[in-house]
């Protein structure tokens, strides 16, 4: 028992130690939920697809209909990130920032810093998150059950457009996030997820 | 006795791991199709496709790599790779001769797995016939008519089945039954005539015509037809003690088509298939002494398909040469070894050797061993299939379209991104390849019980899979075929059979398995490999021990089974029964392996039981179930209905 009221002691002294060696004290580390984000598409199936992108800010932790001031943004199984140049398709919005994104592979506990070098930003060729089944964040079942499952250990990195670091972990594509999602009656482009946003600028890891 | 060796040989002799069935056991279970009797065989299961084909999976080996013989010749029409087995009619076989491992040596691709091949009845010396009649569950009708005449100069023999079903409905979907209603028809003939001592003349005709009621949707509703036939001719010459000879023609088509229409009676959609092979091969053999035996064979194979949503007609032409020495060095060795060499126009040419051998330790204990190279060429649709999803929007191109095709999407724009490029399809499709080991002991207690185990391993490459190549401008993929995976099936197999006594017979089998992808183990080994339990839950890293393996493979197979004759009342019943642990049938939670936290399938088991009874000397009466329990599983096993009643009456003359 004393033993360890002294250790308690201890970490108590390096903490204030630290604190009194910074200039300003950091901001905590936020770790959050987005729950049922509707992000629906028109056309699609041969179609062209059209529909406005729902954009997402992480600094406020919410929707946005600003046309600069956010990260990334959802349309269907589309997420493109206002960073580099629009893939022209119909409705996409124009890019104002130098936000970036990247999938790491891990659980959203051990994906713990950025690796700045892996960002990729969207292009005239095509998006920094790939579309298509098992190229980017999500695996598509086709027939019969059709289904779009996020794929295990595939954690977005994300710079955003003020320069700091956010990482995101998908985990449904169907409201409510069914724990047996049904392809043709529960609806879809409704995404559910896990992030945590690192608000100090210049600070490459989440912890 | 077997022809597994393309010779005739007693089957306790052979190096090579073979099953039989015979017609009697046939008669005793009354089975009508393939797919029934297969099932409850020691280490084999049916695996149904998507066009509700059931293929069969041997030594954890998919459906088409197993080839399927009648009297020695192979069948084709293996529309998505699979060869129906309910096709074929079991009503005029001899026996069915099932050889596990590679066998490429003698039968060329496909024979990777091993070969299944159906003997036909040899035709009696006299006028015989008979007529059998069987109802089962379902308003399931099979009927069947022979009738053989034979004399030692000349025999012919015919057989025709019908078997129409009203089909069945598990109801997993409101609007489209499992099984729609069908009626089959099998015509088969062999005649043969003897010009002399020397010379005989053989030739066989098989015709088989299925309707079948097809239904995709409330609205569309249509029609598919079947038409195959095989047809052969065999001029067998012996010159001597030594040496003799055949020349053998085969030609067979399988043609399919099918339509669907709308509720207004406008065509939607029309299919069809319709594939060739014509094949002649001559082969020599010499036997310098008994027991000891050397055979070589020609022939060329040539083959085309014409189908819909393919680039081109393709045609195959394949020259091959194959030569077997099958001998006894001692009295206790047993050696076969044999080679084939296959050319072909469209990949490249394959060596495939094999080599067995049989070492009688002593009366009770003989060993036995084989090491054997099988292939399955790229078959047409993965080389020229040109096919785009006309409601999704995705597009599946054969290995050799791509070129052509994605120059064409490239011209109407529909590219957004190529993946892989184009130059990465210029050399040649490889054939999927094996090498297969078998280890094996026959263990004699005594006459009346017997046991056999055979350790195996089949190492695969060049295993063909599908590929993302490019994005299309709808946001749907272009796919085609390569050769990627690695993967490996191992395990162990156990059979006994027990005379119990004159009236009882027990016999009983057993497979353990282990089929894996390499890639995918190193993966697992690696840390790479993430799941979830539920969608709502974060994912978490997976070990080795929790990759399962391949697909609709099950860990665990047995079957045992009960014979009973009471002589005195001219009756006899059987108990069967077989077991399947559970499987795996896709990935449940997106990381696209089959791991333990996958939804499985069940583990089941399927309990027969039959009851016949002669009367008078040529009346046999049958009463029986099949799926006593009745299980059932349909979401996912669509392929067993629950319990079959059945009832038949066989009049022989």
């Amino acid at each position: 028992m004393r033993s360890i009221n002294l250790l308690f002691l201890f970490v108590l002294a390096v903490m204030a130690s630290c604190s009194s060696d910074d200039k300003e004290p950091l901001l905590t580390v936020k770790v959050d939920a987005v729950a049922n984000l509707h992000a629906p598409q028109e056309g699609g199936r041969g179609e062209p697809i059209s529909g406005d992108f729902t954009k997402f800010s992480f600094e406020t932790g919410q929707i946005t209909t600003d046309d600069t001031n956010w990260d990334i943004a959802f349309r269907g199984t589309s997420i493109i990130v206002n960073g580099g140049v629009s893939l022209g398709t119909n409705d996409e919005p124009a890019r104002s920032g130098n936000a970036a994104i990247y999938i790491a592979s891990g659980t959203m506990a051990s994906v713990n810093s950025v690796e700045e070098s892996q960002f990729l930003q969207d292009s005239d060729n095509g998006y920094a998150i790939q579309g298509g089944s098992d190229n980017g964040w999500y695996n598509y079942a086709g027939d019969p059950t059709h289904i779009i499952s996020p794929i295990p250990g595939k954690i977005l990195v994300i710079r955003t457009t003020s320069g700091t670091y956010a990482k995101v972990e998908i985990l449904s594509y169907y409201k409510d996030a069914p724990a047996n999602p049904d392809a043709f009656s529960d609806p879809d482009a409704y995404y559910t997820f896990n992030y945590v946003y690192q608000p100090n600028l210049g600070v490459s890891t989440f912890e | 006795m077997v022809t597994a060796t393309k010779s005739v040989r007693q089957l306790s002799s052979l190096p090579l791991p073979v099953q039989l069935i015979s017609k009697k056991q046939i008669q005793r279970i009354n089975s009508i199709r393939m797919s029934d009797l297969l099932n409850e065989a020691t280490g084999l299961t049916t695996v149904a496709d998507f066009g509700g084909g059931e293929g069969i999976q041997m030594q954890g080996l998919d459906a088409q790599h197993t080839l399927i013989l009648i009297d020695g010749l192979p069948l084709v029409g293996r529309s998505a790779g699979t060869l129906d087995l309910n096709r074929l009619a079991v009503g005029n076989i001899e026996q069915v001769e099932i050889v596990k491992g590679a066998s490429s040596s003698l039968y060329g691709s496909e024979a990777l797995a091993g070969v299944i091949n159906l003997i036909s009845k040899n035709t009696e010396q006299g006028i015989h016939g008979a007529i059998g009649y069987r109802l089962a569950t379902f308003n399931t009708q099979d009927i069947q008519a022979d009738l053989s005449y034979g004399t030692k100069k000349f025999g012919i023999s015919s057989v025709v089945n019908r078997l129409a079903s009203d089909g069945y409905d598990l109801g997993n979907d409101p609007d489209i039954p499992t099984v729609s209603p069908y009626e089959n028809y099998t015509f088969s003939t062999n005649a043969y005539y003897q010009f002399s001592k020397k010379s005989k003349l053989s030739v066989a005709g098989r015709f088989f015509d299925q309707e079948q009621a097809y239904v995709s949707s409330n609205e569309l509703a249509g029609e598919t037809n079947i038409e195959e036939w095989n047809l052969s001719g065999k001029f067998t010459h012996t010159f001597n003690e030594q040496w003799e000879s055949y020349v053998e023609l085969y030609a067979t088509r399988y043609y399919s088509t099918e339509f669907l229409n709308e509720a207004t009676g406008e065509n939607f959609s029309d299919a069809n298939y319709d594939q060739r092979l014509f094949r002649p091969e001559v082969r020599l053999g010499y036997s310098p002494r008994k027991g000891q035996s050397y055979s070589a064979g020609v022939g060329f194979n040539h083959e085309t398909l014409a189908r819909t949503d393919f680039i081109k007609q393709p045609e195959f032409n394949a020259p091959y040469i194959y030569t077997q020495y099958d001998g006894k060095l001692t009295d206790r060795l047993n050696i076969i070894a044999g080679a084939r060499f296959d050319m072909h126009n469209e990949y490249a040419s394959q060596v495939s050797p094999k080599l067995a051998l049989r070492y009688v330790l002593s009366n009770l204990i003989s060993l036995k061993g084989s090491v054997g190279y099988g292939f399955k060429a790229p078959d047409f649709r993965q080389l020229y299939f040109d096919f785009s999803n006309g409601t999704v929007g995705y597009t599946v191109l054969g290995y050799n379209a791509v070129e052509e095709a994605i120059t064409r999407l490239e011209n109407n724009g529909e590219i957004a991104n190529q993946l892989v490029p184009v130059a990465a399809f210029n050399q040649d499709l490889r054939p999927e390849s094996s090498v297969s080991f078998n280890l094996g002991t026959d263990i004699r207690v005594s006459n009346q019980l017997k046991f056999n185990l055979n350790l195996f391993r089949n190492n695969i490459n060049n295993l063909i899979d599908t590929q993302i190549i490019a994005t299309k401008t709808n946001g749907q993929s272009v796919f085609s075929y390569t050769n990627v995976n690695k993967v490996f099936t191992q395990g162990i197999e156990l059979n006994g059979n027990w005379d119990f006594s004159e009236t009882l017979r027990i016999s009983g089998g057993y497979q353990l398995l282990y089929a894996k992808d390499k890639e995918a183990v190193k993966a697992f080994n690696n840390g790479t490999v993430y799941a979830r339990t539920s969608p709502a839950s974060p994912s978490f890293q997976l070990s080795a021990s929790d990759y399962f393996g391949l697909y609709n493979r099950s860990r665990h197979m047995a079957n045992l089974k009960l014979f009973y004759q009471y002589t005195p009342w001219k009756i006899d019943g059987n108990i069967r029964t077989t077991y399947r642990s559970s499987y795996g049938q896709f990935d449940g939670n997106g990381n696209g392996y089959l791991d333990q936290y996958d939804p499985m399938v069940d583990g089941y088991v399927i309990t027969d039981i039959a009851i016949n009874k002669s009367i008078y000397k040529h009346y046999r009466l049958s009463l029986g179930i099949d799926n006593v329990f009745n299980f059932k599983d349909r979401q996912h096993i669509t392929s067993i209905p629950g319990s079959l009643f059945y009832t038949k009456l066989n009049i022989q003359f």
